[in-house]
């Protein structure tokens, strides 16, 4: 089930999970942008499970994830029970600070 | 102005196609040469070998019949040739239907003055992949340089949408009613974004099929009545069809039209005039069955997604017979919705299409080649954007970059703070757009000291409105393996495009330079899990006169599936240790439908049913017959069409093949609806197994997850839907599998069930050392050594021969 955490739409694009549906397609729109220009640091994300790559197909992925009520609900919950699960401490050696609201999305009360 | 960008929009229909045009800010239809917003897909040749396309050739329907083709947009990717006997040349589908996009990009050029090499083209939502290639096809020697294809429904969804300004909350149903086919789509727009609910339709329901039923009335009043099973009556009916046609146009407005043929007809030898009165209430009466065919689909689709009549914010209607008052009616009391004004339903599908050219990027007009002025800046936007404050990301080509960006919009009114730009030339900013506009940015560089730079391009557009985002895969696609089950790749509603790539190993060795041993993979698309249930659309073959070594059974083949957004598939096979990829695809042809294959698919079938319907009876499963019954009604449809195959119709055979092969799936449904009280007991096993195991080893989350899927399998079982009871229990053990994986006895649990069929094994020495090697790990308690041997212990296990023969002969697992 360690996949339900690594390709977790919020993690990939690296939202909080009570992120607006507008949020969600700007984010995406954002980094398929970046993606495509190889703009540093696009191509990792930060996970409980460390960072992943991250490309054009699992940012599309992601977005039509969340579109679908019942898919972004199974979302949320994993996004928010992240760490409980986690066998290993989250997120260690990230190359960019964790995204704005990453923190919370990893059930931090901050 | 030049500047501005051109997306347009192509409706390929079955009896008419058109064109739109969207600016930005405007939808505009196409004029053809005649004036009209659309064009009949009908193409002449005649003996000098010219073509003619549109209303002029729809003329000669009736004069000149054999050298005038029409509705063959229902025989593309046959690759079955049509013949022009006094141009002595034949023309495929696709090059028909090129002549009929030649003829739109020339009104198009002829408006607006620009050529057009990038357009989107719509396609009916169910069209099987060779179909779709042949459209692809058909632009490409129309001399389009890129195409997209999207589905009808969404098309009209979509424009439907764009008009809808705010008070379009809620559900819509966009009803489409074609030419011949019949589709039904829910949708839902919120915050600017469209999502279509759901979909469902006919394939074999449309226009044609009341003019047909108005064309059959008249002929049974005729002093000699046509056949439509003999070749000779092909003309008369052919003429009288045309008639009708114009009759139920006529009826639209008025209460009685005159059907009058200039010319007799010659039926059996025998002179037969025509001139019949035809009231609107006989029409009404007549059309009335078969749109109360399409009202249920609707309700069907309804029910699925929890809306009763009366909960509709809102109906669409799209497709010629729609402008019947009748149907309007119709609908809109048995729907109790009301009818959404101001949508043109014979050229919606094409404005949806260019809206969705503008979505995608696609701008129409042909490539300039001015050269670049100034430093050259690479630009990330959307072209369509339903939020008011998008992201625009750059870069500048080059070293030395300039320092600063800022956005300034063309009415001067808002700009955007100034971006700094990254040492590789990167920056991001974002703009505020005006609703429902088409808003332009400057773009404004400057170097460190704070001299303006010019960049190209300099500008940028942005439009705000609706948009749909990426497409919807519409059913699942994945690879059949020689265990009969499927591997899924892409799942249902995927966004497109889409790419996914398995490992798989090979059950049987391939030898070099035999071409008898060829390994297959066989592509299928469908919901259920089991290959044989779903539809076979491609095979890729690995044969052993291409290999470049011989593959031994086992061997690693990392298998890619990608399609685009149009839905067009590319697959391609790549074997590790030769080094070599194989990617030719054998796209299955749809099929030939000759009448002697159809009649004898028809008896197949009707035996089939005999049987599933005794079995019903003796087990008194209510559902089942009902849906026995509903099979019955489309096989004597069938039989109509290929009564009307037998008389050269190539187009109702197609229609009569299709109409089997949907009566092929829901019998296999049927047959699992059967099958019901050992699914049911099944179900049962795995949701004891996966409360247990998940109660025990799970996580929160799993849970959780597991008391969703209880709850669905519970619906599922109470509604008696097979497949989705299927899905469900697939789920469980999902999450079943996931839990017990998590517990240190999990290997050696697998390793036991291995171990004891070690037997069976194909290298029975290698799997005693395997078996030798586990048991030490388990000693050792050395878990990675153990999943090691576990892992390559399955690799030798057999497949069993039955599985594999569903699996569709797949050499893969």
């Amino acid at each position: 089930m360690s996949r339900a955490l690594i390709d977790n739409p919020f993690f990939v694009l690296g939202l909080a999970t009570d992120a607006s549906r507008i949020e969600v397609e700007r984010e995406a729109q954002k980094l398929l942008g970046m993606l495509e220009l190889a703009f540093p640091g696009s191509e990792r994300y930060a996970t409980p499970l460390g960072p992943q790559p991250r490309t054009a197909e699992s940012v599309r992925a992601a977005v039509a994830a969340l579109r679908d009520p019942y898919q972004r609900l199974v979302a949320e919950l994993w996004a928010r029970h992240a760490p409980a699960a986690a066998a290993e401490p989250p997120v260690r050696e990230v190359a960019e600070p964790p995204r704005v609201g990453l923190r919370r999305a990893l059930g931090w009360r901050s | 102005m030049a500047d501005t960008p051109l997306y347009v929009g192509i409706d390929l229909g079955t009896t008419n196609s058109a064109a739109a045009v969207f600016d930005g800010e405007r939808v505009s239809v196409v004029r053809n040469a005649q004036g009209a917003s659309v064009t009949p897909s009908v193409v002449r040749l005649d003996k000098q070998g010219r073509v003619t396309v549109g209303t002029r050739a729809r003329r000669f329907l009736e004069q000149d019949p054999t050298n005038t083709a029409a509705e063959f947009k229902r025989l593309m990717g046959t690759g079955k040739p049509i013949d022009f006997p006094a141009a002595a040349a034949a023309r495929t589908p696709e090059q028909l239907s090129a002549e009929v996009l030649k003829a739109l990009r020339q009104d198009i050029t002829d408006q607006l003055n620009v050529t057009i090499e990038r357009a989107v083209i719509s396609v009916p939502a169910l069209f099987e992949l060779p179909q779709s290639a042949a459209t692809s096809e058909a632009a490409r020697l129309a001399g389009f340089a890129r195409v997209e294809l999207l589905q009808e429904p969404i098309a009209s969804a979509l424009a439907a949408g764009w008009r809808a300004d705010g008070d379009g909350a809620g559900t819509w149903l966009v009803f489409d009613l074609g030419g011949g086919t019949f589709d039904a789509s829910l949708l839902e727009t919120r915050d600017g974004l469209l999502r279509v609910v759901g979909h469902d339709g006919d394939n074999f329901l449309g226009g044609r099929d009341f003019d047909w039923a108005i064309t059959e009335y008249l002929a049974s009043r005729l002093a000699v009545v046509p056949r439509r099973n003999n070749p000779e009556h092909a003309g008369a009916l052919r003429a009288l069809r045309l008639a009708a046609e114009d009759a139920k146009i006529e009826l639209s407005r008025g209460d009685k039209a005159q059907v009058t043929l200039a010319q007799p007809l010659t039926i059996d030898g025998r002179e037969v005039e025509v001139d019949l009165e035809l009231e609107r209430a006989t029409v009404e009466h007549l059309c009335l069955p078969l749109v109360d065919r399409a009202l249920d689909v609707c309700v069907r689709l309804m029910t699925t997604h929890g809306l009763a009549a009366g909960q509709l914010a809102r109906l669409v209607l799209v497709g010629g017979p729609t402008v019947m008052p009748m149907v309007r009616n119709r609908v809109a009391a048995r729907l109790e919705a009301g009818i959404a004004e101001g949508h043109d339903p014979m050229t919606l599908v094409a404005q949806g299409a260019a809206l969705y050219a503008a979505t995608a990027g696609l701008d129409g007009r042909a490539a300039s080649v001015a050269v670049p002025v100034g430093r050259q800046v690479w630009l990330q936007y959307p072209a369509v954007s339903a939020d008011l404050t998008p992201h625009v990301v750059g870069k500048f080509v080059g070293a030395d970059p300039p320092a600063k960006v800022k956005l300034v919009r063309s009415d001067g009114a808002w700009s955007s703070t100034e971006a700094t730009v990254g040492p590789d030339g990167t920056w991001l900013t974002s703009v505020t757009l005006l609703p429902r506009r088409a808003c332009t940015f400057q773009i404004e560089a400057r170097g460190a000291s704070g001299e303006l730079v010019v960049v190209s391009p300099p500008q940028l557009t942005i439009v705000q409105g609706l948009t749909i985002g990426d497409p919807p895969l519409s059913r699942t696609l994945g690879v059949a393996l020689a265990s009969g089950h499927v591997q899924t790749y892409l799942e249902r509603g995927a966004p497109l495009p889409a790419r996914r790539t398995f490992t798989h190993h090979t059950v049987e060795t391939v030898a070099k330079g035999s071409s008898e041993s060829v390994l297959r993979i066989p592509i299928v698309q469908g919901e259920l899990s089991q290959a044989h249930l779903c539809r076979l659309v491609g095979t890729l073959d690995i044969g052993g006169d291409a290999v470049l070594d011989t593959v031994p059974t086992g061997t690693a083949v990392e298998v890619t599936i990608e399609l685009d957004r149009g839905g067009r598939l590319a697959a391609r096979a790549l074997v590790p240790s030769i080094g070599q990829v194989f990617e030719h695809v054998a796209h299955l042809l749809v099929p030939d439908a000759s009448p002697e294959a159809l009649d004898a698919s028809l008896r197949d079938l009707r035996r089939q049913l005999m049987e599933l319907r005794t079995d019903a009876f003796r087990h008194g499963l209510g559902q089942v017959i009902e849906k026995l019954d509903r099979i019955e009604s489309r096989l004597s449809e069938a039989e109509r069409d290929i009564d009307a195959a037998h008389g050269g119709d190539a187009d109702a055979a197609q229609r009569a093949r299709r109409a089997l092969l949907d009566v092929d799936a829901t019998m296999t449904e049927a047959d699992l609806a059967r099958k019901w009280p050992e699914l049911d007991e099944q179900a049962r096993h795995a949701a004891i197994a996966a409360s247990s195991t998940v109660g025990m080893y799970g996580t929160e989350a799993e849970r959780t997850l597991l008391q969703d899927v209880m709850t669905a399998m519970d619906k599922a079982r109470r509604d008696k839907d097979a497949a989705e009871l299927e899905r469900q229990m697939r789920l469980a053990q999902r999450l079943s599998n996931a839990a017990f994986n998590r517990t240190p006895e999990a290997w050696e649990w697998y390793f036991e069930d291995a171990a004891s069929e070690v037997s069976k094994c194909r290298d029975l020495p290698r799997a005693q050392r395997l078996v030798t090697e586990g048991k030490a790990a388990i000693d050792r308690g050395d878990n990675g050594e153990l999943r090691r041997v576990v892992k390559a212990l399955w690799q030798l296990l057999p497949e069993n021969s039955d599985a594999r023969k569903k699996g569709f002969d797949s050499g893969v697992r």
